[in-house]
C-alpha cells in the first residue's frame, strides 16, 4: 500500500544525526545523512557575476577573472569535505575549455575553511591561465557542524 | 529504540515539498572522499581504502558496500599543488572499486591536494 509521511524534520532515535536508508537493490543500506549533498551552487560567471541557484549558500564573491569564493550559509564541521563542480566552455570561434581548481596550498590564496571556498577556472588551451566561465557549477560532501 | 518506518513520500507537515523516497535514495551520494596529495583519506563516506599508486594514481578507491553495476557516476575536483593545476581522468570501473589518474594541463600526472571524489549510482 503506498504511504505518504507528513513530517518537517527527520531524527534519527538511536543517534540523531543518523538514518540509515535501505537502497535500489532492497537489501543494502546506506546513511541518509552523509549521502546529501550539504551545498551547492550555481553562478553565471561571464556578464555579470550572480548566484543562479543554490542551497546552503550565504554568498558568493567574484574577485576577478574565473577566482570565485562561495560561502555556506551553516558551516561543515571540517575543511576535510569533497567537492564536485563543473564549467562551461566560453563560446566564440575558438572555444576556450575551462576546469576548476582550488590553489596550492603555499599559493598565500587558498581559502578552504568550514564556510568558505575559493576556486579558479583555468582554460585547459591557453597556458592555464584564468577565465570566467558562462555557467560554473559546484557541489559539497561532507559532515555538517 | 530503533525502528524501520515503511513510506513512499515523504512530505512537509504543509503538504508541501513532496519527496518520493526512490528520490531521496537515487538523489544521495553513495560514496565520496577527499585525500591529500599523499593519498591520506582526509575524510570519506562509503570507502574503505584507496592506494597511492604512483604520481597521480589514485588507485583501488574500494568501496566498503559495493554498487550494483559499473554504470555509476563519478565526479570530483583536484586541489592544486604547488604551481600545477590537476584535473581528473578515470582509468578502471568496477562494481567494488575504481582507478583515477590526475593530470595537469599539459597532460603530466599530478599528485593532487584537496582532491575529491563523489559518487551517485546504485548500491548493490
Amino acid at each position: 500500500m503506498a504511504s505518504q509521511l507528513k513530517v518537517d524534520t527527520l531524527t534519527g532515535v538511536t543517534t540523531a544525526g543518523s538514518i540509515v536508508v535501505t537502497g535500489e537493490g532492497n537489501s543494502t543500506t546506506t546513511s541518509l545523512q552523509q549521502g546529501l549533498a550539504k551545498s551547492w551552487v550555481c553562478l553565471k560567471g561571464s556578464d555579470t557575476f550572480a548566484v543562479r541557484d543554490s542551497f546552503n549558500t550565504t554568498s558568493a564573491t567574484d574577485n576577478g577573472v574565473g577566482d570565485y569564493t562561495t560561502t555556506r550559509s551553516n558551516a561543515l564541521a571540517n575543511g576535510d569535505y569533497a567537492t564536485a563542480g563543473i564549467c562551461s566552455a566560453t563560446g566564440g570561434g575558438d572555444p576556450h575549455y575551462n576546469f576548476i581548481v582550488e590553489n596550492s596550498e603555499n599559493s598565500g590564496t587558498k581559502i578552504r575553511t568550514t564556510t568558505a571556498l575559493r576556486t579558479y577556472i583555468l582554460n585547459a588551451r591557453d597556458n592555464q591561465s584564468t577565465n570566467d566561465a558562462p555557467d560554473y557549477s559546484m557541489t559539497f560532501m561532507g559532515d555538517l557542524a | 529504540m530503533a525502528s524501520i518506518l515503511r513510506v513512499n513520500t515523504l512530505t512537509d507537515a504543509s503538504s508541501n515539498n513532496s519527496t518520493a523516497m526512490s528520490t531521496v535514495f537515487g538523489g544521495s551520494g553513495k560514496a565520496w572522499l577527499q585525500h591529500n596529495s599523499s593519498h591520506a583519506i582526509q575524510d570519506s563516506f562509503n570507502f574503505a581504502s584507496i592506494t597511492d599508486g604512483g604520481t597521480g594514481l589514485t588507485s583501488d578507491a574500494t568501496f566498503t558496500s559495493a554498487m550494483v553495476n559499473d554504470d555509476y557516476a563519478i565526479s570530483g575536483c583536484a586541489g592544486a599543488t604547488t604551481n600545477d593545476d590537476g584535473f581528473w581522468a578515470l582509468t578502471a570501473i568496477a562494481t567494488t572499486d575504481f582507478n583515477v589518474r590526475c593530470r595537469t594541463h599539459n597532460g603530466n600526472l599530478n599528485d593532487s591536494n584537496n582532491a575529491s571524489l563523489v559518487v551517485h549510482g546504485d548500491l548493490a
